[in-house]
C-alpha cells in the first residue's frame, strides 16, 4: 500500500467553506437556544403551576425528550412527520428539533431555578399585594434566571455539539461542510482534523465568554 | 399508517436493541477504566500533570461525537491506522465517555472540602491512603447520580453510530425503513424502544439525586447540572 500523502494545502483551500460552516453552526445553535430558552421558561413555569393537566404533560415533555436519542428526534421530524403531516425542509425540521429538545433541557434547569428562589420571596410579593404574574414577572423568575445561569451555560455548549447531528438530514452547518469538503476531496484527515479544531476553538471561546458572564452575574447579586 | 409492519420486523428490531445494549456495555466498561484513570490523574497533586489532564480531558469534550468517529474511521487511515466501524465507534465514545466521567469525578473530589484531605495527611496517612479512605467514600456517593445519568446519554448516543454505520437500534430502523418505508410508525416504535431502557435509569438517577442531596437540593440538582458540560 502506498503511503498517505498529506495535503495541508487542501485546509487552505477549504477554508473559507469551512469557516461558513462554522458561522452556520454558531448561528443555528444560538438561534435554537433562543426559541428553546422561551419554550422552556414556559414550561417551567407551567410545571410550577397550579393546573394538573398542566404539570403532567410538561413532565411528559421533559421525560420524553430526555429519553430518547436526539437524533431519533431528528429523523422523526424530518421522515417521520411528512407520513403524518406535513413535510418539512431540512433546515426546518433540524431547527424545530433541536429546539425541541434544548426546551427539554432548559425547562429541567429553570423548573431547579424557580425551586430554589427563597419561599420567603414568594411570601413577600404576595403580601405587598403583587398579582401571580407581577410576582413571577418581577420577583421570582429574574431570580430564577441569575440562580440557572451556569447550567443554561452548560446547555448552550451541549447544544453547538448536538448540532453536529442536523448534518445526518442534509442541514448545511459545520459537520456537514466536513463530509462534503472531504468526500469530494477524499483528504479526510486533513478536512476533520481541521473541523476539529473549529469545534475545540468554538467550545473554548464560548466557555470562556460564559464563565466572563457567570462572574459578572455573580458579582452583581452580591 | 400501516402499524402491520411493526410485528413484522419486530425480531430485527430487538436484534438492534441487543446490539445497542452490547455496544453501550462495551463502552460502560472501557469507559469507565480511562474515565476514572482520568479523573484520579486530574486531581493527583502534581500541577504540570493536572494542566495536562485537564487540556486532555477538555479537548475531547469540545468536540462532537460523531466528528470523533469520522475522524477515527475516515481520518486515521491516513496515519495507518484503519479500524473497522464498530471498533472506530467503541474508540470514539470511550473517550467521550472517559471525558466525561473524568470531569464528574473531579467534580466529586473538590466538592470534598481540602481540609479533610490535608488532616488526614497531617495524622500520618500517605496521599493515597488519605485519597482512599477520607476522600473517596464520601465523594463516591456524590458521583453515583451524575455516573448514572452519563450511562442513559451514553445509551442514547449508541444511535450515533448508525451514521457511520455500525448495526444497532437506530440502523435496524433505517434498514427496515429502506424496505418498509413506513417512517412514521418505525421512528416512533423504536424512540419508545429507547425510552424504555432509558427512563428507569433517568428515575434511578433522579432518585439517587434527592437521596443523596440533602436540604439544599434544588442548588445542588443545579450544580450538578453545571458541572456536567
Amino acid at each position: 500500500m502506498k503511503a498517505y500523502e498529506f495535503h495541508f494545502i487542501e485546509i487552505w483551500k477549504a477554508l473559507p467553506y469551512l469557516t461558513e460552516g462554522a458561522a452556520l453552526t454558531i448561528g443555528i445553535s444560538f438561534l435554537a437556544m433562543l426559541l428553546g430558552l422561551v419554550v422552556g421558561l414556559a414550561l417551567a413555569l407551567t410545571s410550577q403551576g397550579s393546573l394538573r393537566v398542566g404539570r403532567w404533560a410538561v413532565s411528559a415533555y421533559v421525560e420524553i425528550f430526555r429519553n430518547t436519542p436526539l437524533l431519533i428526534q431528528i429523523f422523526f421530524i424530518y421522515f417521520g412527520l411528512p407520513l403524518l403531516l406535513v413535510k418539512l425542509p431540512a433546515f426546518a425540521s433540524g431547527l424545530l428539533a433541536l429546539t425541541l429538545y434544548s426546551a427539554a433541557y432548559n425547562a429541567e434547569v429553570f423548573r431547579a431555578g424557580l425551586e430554589a428562589v427563597p419561599r420567603g420571596q414568594r411570601e413577600a410579593a404576595r403580601s405587598t399585594g403583587l398579582t401571580a404574574w407581577q410576582e413571577a414577572r418581577h420577583v421570582i423568575v429574574p431570580q430564577a434566571v441569575r440562580i440557572s445561569f451556569p447550567a443554561l451555560g452548560n446547555n448552550l455548549v451541549s447544544l453547538v455539539k448536538n448540532s453536529s447531528l442536523v448534518s445526518a438530514i442534509g442541514m448545511v452547518e459545520l459537520m456537514f461542510v466536513a463530509n462534503d469538503i472531504s468526500f469530494n476531496n477524499f483528504r479526510s484527515f486533513e478536512v476533520y482534523g481541521a473541523a476539529v479544531v473549529y469545534y475545540m476553538i468554538i467550545i473554548l471561546v464560548l466557555s470562556r465568554g460564559l464563565a466572563l458572564v457567570e462572574r459578572r452575574l455573580q458579582k452583581a447579586l452580591a | 399508517m400501516r402499524w402491520q409492519v411493526i410485528p413484522q420486523s419486530l425480531p430485527y428490531l430487538l436484534a438492534g436493541v441487543r446490539a445497542t445494549l452490547l455496544l453501550s456495555a462495551t463502552v460502560l466498561v472501557t469507559g469507565t477504566v480511562l474515565g476514572v484513570t482520568w479523573g484520579l490523574l486530574r486531581v493527583f497533586p502534581v500541577a504540570a500533570l493536572q494542566r495536562v489532564m485537564t487540556v486532555v480531558v477538555e479537548a475531547v469534550r469540545s468536540v462532537p461525537l460523531l466528528l470523533q468517529m469520522f475522524f477515527i474511521f475516515f481520518g486515521l487511515p491516513a496515519l495507518g491506522i484503519q479500524t473497522p466501524v464498530f471498533l472506530s465507534a467503541v474508540l470514539a465514545m470511550t473517550l467521550w465517555m472517559g471525558a466525561n466521567l473524568a470531569e464528574v469525578i473531579r467534580g466529586a473530589i473538590e466538592s470534598i472540602p481540602r481540609g479533610q484531605l490535608e488532616a488526614g495527611v497531617s495524622t500520618g496517612l500517605t496521599y493515597g491512603q488519605a485519597m482512599r479512605s477520607i476522600i473517596l467514600p464520601q465523594a463516591l456517593r456524590r458521583m453515583l447520580p451524575p455516573f448514572v445519568g452519563l450511562c442513559t446519554i451514553l445509551i442514547k448516543d449508541t444511535s450515533i453510530a448508525a451514521i457511520i454505520g455500525v448495526f444497532e437500534l437506530t440502523r435496524a430502523a433505517q434498514e427496515t425503513i429502506e424496505r418498509t418505508f413506513r417512517t412514521f410508525e418505525l421512528y416512533l416504535v423504536v424512540a419508545v424502544m429507547y425510552f424504555l431502557i432509558c427512563f428507569p435509569l433517568t428515575s434511578l438517577s433522579r432518585s439517587l439525586e434527592r437521596r443523596l442531596g440533602g436540604p439544599d437540593h434544588p442548588r445542588a440538582v443545579l450544580a450538578s447540572m453545571a458541572a456536567s458540560r
